[in-house]
């Protein structure tokens, strides 16, 4: 059973450079990332040295490893077959013989590969002597089979649950403070680490309760061997070999529920009885389904929040700064082009369901009404969003009143991003489709041009479009503030709404000359 | 027969070198319920997707009630409702929220379009169910759920690609007898379908399509000439044989 289920695991990596070419690419860099992170690993634990603090920095890497295994299979869920019992289960297959195959398949592939190697890191930088070299070993071969068994057994007591619509929200969700969490580590780790703010000794003391973690008892096992203390080491292992074990019964017994226990769906009823704003006749429908799309569709809810990081992350390494001017209008620009950049395929995005709206909207005045009942839902969102962070960052830079002027380019952002949202949502309307391992919409292959293009245009186009505005934020900084800033403000909302409305018209009219088209590109998305 | 309700003629659509209609005419009269059948690839959903202004001809004529569905698309599509194939619904919005949704973009108030929602989905058997996301409905709830959008203006032409495909035999019995009561009141349906049997239970009318021509057209008396219907549609489209004696092992309990 172990054998056929890794030949199973091995064919279908295998499989993945058969794909397209979307997916293959996926899969090459996905192995690229696992090798630079096994290496990396390697390198940083290996150079670490024998000392107290070393022991901390190594507690914590484990403890990552540890909880990147914990969420990792919930986020590829959909990805890896071997992952849901499912697909297994219409199988005579005893449970026992199927957990050894499952675990077996489990450690098949580049991560866990990146995670035994990497790991091993350890074996020289933290262990001392042959004994503390073998204790190394044996702690960070228990450490990937704790991770291993921890993921099985999370995925399969969840699986039920991650099949149901709601669970597979929750885990698309996670997408948020997983980029949250990457985009601090790339964006403030090397700043902190070249100005010598972060060093080893930044760890001292991380470990008092991390230690008593099971990765903190594989890492603590491999300094008590090395400190002269085997009788400790060997104790630490054994309790997290029956940690695992435990893990391991829990996990068969979930095993065994989740091959004959049916899926479980969502039941729950919406509140409210009618569309809101129905009665602002057509205009106010379509604003109604978009808005409750943003508030219900996990993709609308990761964009609002990838929106929010990115204005965090554009501007936090200036806003503490002197140059922090620059950053809260940077933050605030980017704010509006994303805006736009996460709704220039509304058709494509809307998916089929689109096929309902085509088969009833007649005439430009109804794509008029159908392109502003978008941009109404959008900026109702949008507007606060951009103008709290603006301001949340102009608080942080100790200048609370410039958060007028980031508003004044975030509203002029918000309505060229719209604006370019509503043009390309026609002129370059591409397929999207959600497949496993992102919860997020991709371009169906063949259509990976239209989407790039989208993304940069619109980018750059409300970069340049808000350059009036930023401009007139730069000019009006040397003016007494407490006149100018909320005129400006004023005058960002007026440029951004023109933009807008201009946007709406030239979409609508070409949108109105090619309805079946843009209906066909709806209907082949999967969502 | 007087102006027919639905008027096709040489209807043609291809895909690059493959002719997926070529050139179909069709006429149905008012009060209807037509068939559309043929096998697996024939043409039936280009066709009827043509038929409803959701996919652009490459040449030929649809007539919705004299209503010309390319020279006057808003005008044509506002007499008819459309049941695909494959779901397109708007799947974050509850049952309710979906058919007063697509009531309001026929233009109904809002108040109506309400009130028509609450009915229909009553007489559906999706009352219960009317405040669930339709992401939770099943095959033949989302089935219903897009007879409720198409009918919820009160179209006097009513498309229907493989209507009950899916459809457990009690939701299959409300539709069926949901479409005999419209076409009661003088009103058309068109819709295609595999199952000749339940074709040849409630329409008056069957086009037979094959390879994207229509081969046999008429009141279901005529096309069936005497036959069951799946007999006669098998003599016209013709078998596809294949040499099963590979498969001498099927069957065998010996291994």
């Amino acid at each position: 059973m172990a054998r056929l289920l890794v030949q199973l695991k091995l064919r279908l990596l295998f499989n993945a450079l058969r794909a397209s070419t979307g997916a293959k690419v996926g899969f090459i860099l996905s192995t690229i990332f696992a090798a630079l992170v096994a290496g990396g690993v390697f390198y940083l634990l290996s150079t670490l040295g024998g000392g107290i603090a070393a022991a901390d920095l190594t507690t914590a890497i484990f403890c990552a490893f540890g909880l990147a295994w914990l969420i990792g299979p919930l986020v590829v869920f959909g990805l890896d077959s071997t992952l849901d019992p499912a697909t297994l289960a219409l199988y005579p297959l005893r449970s026992r013989p199927l957990a050894v195959g499952l675990l077996a398949a489990s450690a098949t592939g580049a991560w866990p590969a990146a995670t035994l190697i990497g790991l091993l890191g350890a074996t020289i930088g933290l262990a001392r002597g042959a004994l503390g070299v073998f204790i190394a070993l044996l702690a960070v071969l228990l450490q990937v089979l704790f991770c291993i068994t921890l993921a099985r057994f999370v995925t399969t007591a969840l699986a039920g649950m991650l099949r149901s619509r709601r669970g597979k929200d929750f885990a698309a969700l996670l997408i948020i403070p997983i980029f949250a969490l990457y985009e601090g580590f790339i964006q403030i780790v090397p700043k902190l680490a070249g100005e010598g703010a972060l060093t080893a000794a930044s760890f001292g003391g991380v470990d008092l309760w991390l230690r008593w973690t099971p990765p903190g008892l594989a890492v603590h096992a491999i300094r008590d061997a090395s400190t002269g203390h085997p009788g400790t080491a060997l104790l630490r292992l054994a309790l997290l070999a029956g940690i695992i074990v435990v893990l391991g019964v829990a996990w068969i017994l979930s095993l065994r529920r989740a091959m004959v226990t049916t899926d479980t769906s969502t039941q729950s009823a919406v509140r409210g009885s009618a569309l809101p704003f129905a009665r602002y006749g057509l205009r106010g429908t379509v604003a109604a389904r978009f808005w409750l799309y943003q508030r219900r569709e996990p993709f609308a809810l990761i964009y609002w929040g990838i929106t929010t990081v990115i204005m965090v992350v554009v501007a936090i390494r200036a806003v503490l700064t002197p140059d922090w001017f620059g950053g809260l209008l940077a933050s605030a620009a980017a704010g509006g082009a994303f805006v736009g950049y996460f709704h220039a395929n509304a058709i494509g995005m809307s998916g089929p369901g689109f096929g309902l709206e085509a088969a009833a909207l007649n005439g430009r005045r109804a794509m008029r009404a159908w392109f502003a009942g978008q941009n109404i839902a959008v900026g109702a969102i949008a507007v606060p969003l951009v103008t709290a962070v603006s301001f949340g960052l102009a608080a942080i830079a100790k200048h609370p009143m410039d958060g007028f002027l980031a508003t004044a380019v975030g509203l002029a952002g918000i309505g060229a991003g719209l604006a370019l949202a509503n043009l390309f949502t026609v002129a370059l309307a591409y397929p999207v489709e959600k497949r496993g391992g992102t919860p997020m919409p991709r371009p169906v292959s063949g259509h990976n041009g239209e989407a790039f293009a989208v993304w940069f245009l619109t980018i750059l186009g409300a970069g340049v479009a808000a350059t009036p505005v930023i401009l007139a934020a730069v000019l009006t900084r040397t003016d007494p503030a407490a006149i100018w800033m909320p005129v400006l403000v004023l005058v960002g909302a007026a440029y951004g709404l023109a933009l807008t409305w201009a946007g709406v018209r030239g979409a609508a009219n070409v949108a109105e000359q090619k309805l079946p088209e843009l209906a066909q590109i709806a209907i082949q998305s999967a969502l | 027969m007087g102006e027919p309700a639905i008027a096709v003629t040489g209807l043609r659509k291809s895909f690059g070198p493959k002719e997926a209609v070529a050139g179909i005419d069709l006429e149905i009269a008012a009060g209807s319920l037509a068939g559309l059948v043929g096998p697996n690839g024939a043409g039936k959903t280009t066709s009827l997707s043509m038929m409803t202004g959701l996919l652009r001809p490459d040449g030929g004529r649809v007539l919705i009630n004299g209503l010309d569905m390319w020279a006057d698309p808003p005008a044509a599509k506002a007499v008819i409702g459309v049941v695909p194939a494959e779901a397109r619904l708007f799947e974050r919005l509850s049952g309710e929220e979906l058919l007063e949704y697509a009531g309001r973009l026929r233009g109904m108030v809002a108040s109506e379009a309400r009130s028509r929602a609450k009915q229909l989905l009553h007489v559906l058997d999706l009352a219960e169910d009317a405040k669930r996301l339709v992401a939770d409905y099943s095959t033949g709830m989302r089935k219903k759920a897009m007879l409720g959008c198409a009918l919820i203006h009160n179209p006097s032409a009513l498309f229907l690609d493989e209507p009950l495909e899916g459809v457990d035999p009690v939701s299959a019995d409300v539709i069926r007898r949901l479409l005999t009561r419209y076409v009661g009141s003088g009103s058309t349906v068109l819709f295609s379908s595999h199952v000749m049997e339940l074709v040849e239970q409630v329409c008056d009318h069957v086009s037979i399509i094959d390879k994207g021509r229509i081969v046999a057209t008429g009141t279901t008396e005529q096309v069936r000439d005497g036959k069951t219907l799946q007999q006669a549609f098998i003599d016209l489209v013709g078998t596809r044989a294949h040499d099963e004696e590979v498969l001498s092992w099927l069957g065998s309990s010996s291994s």
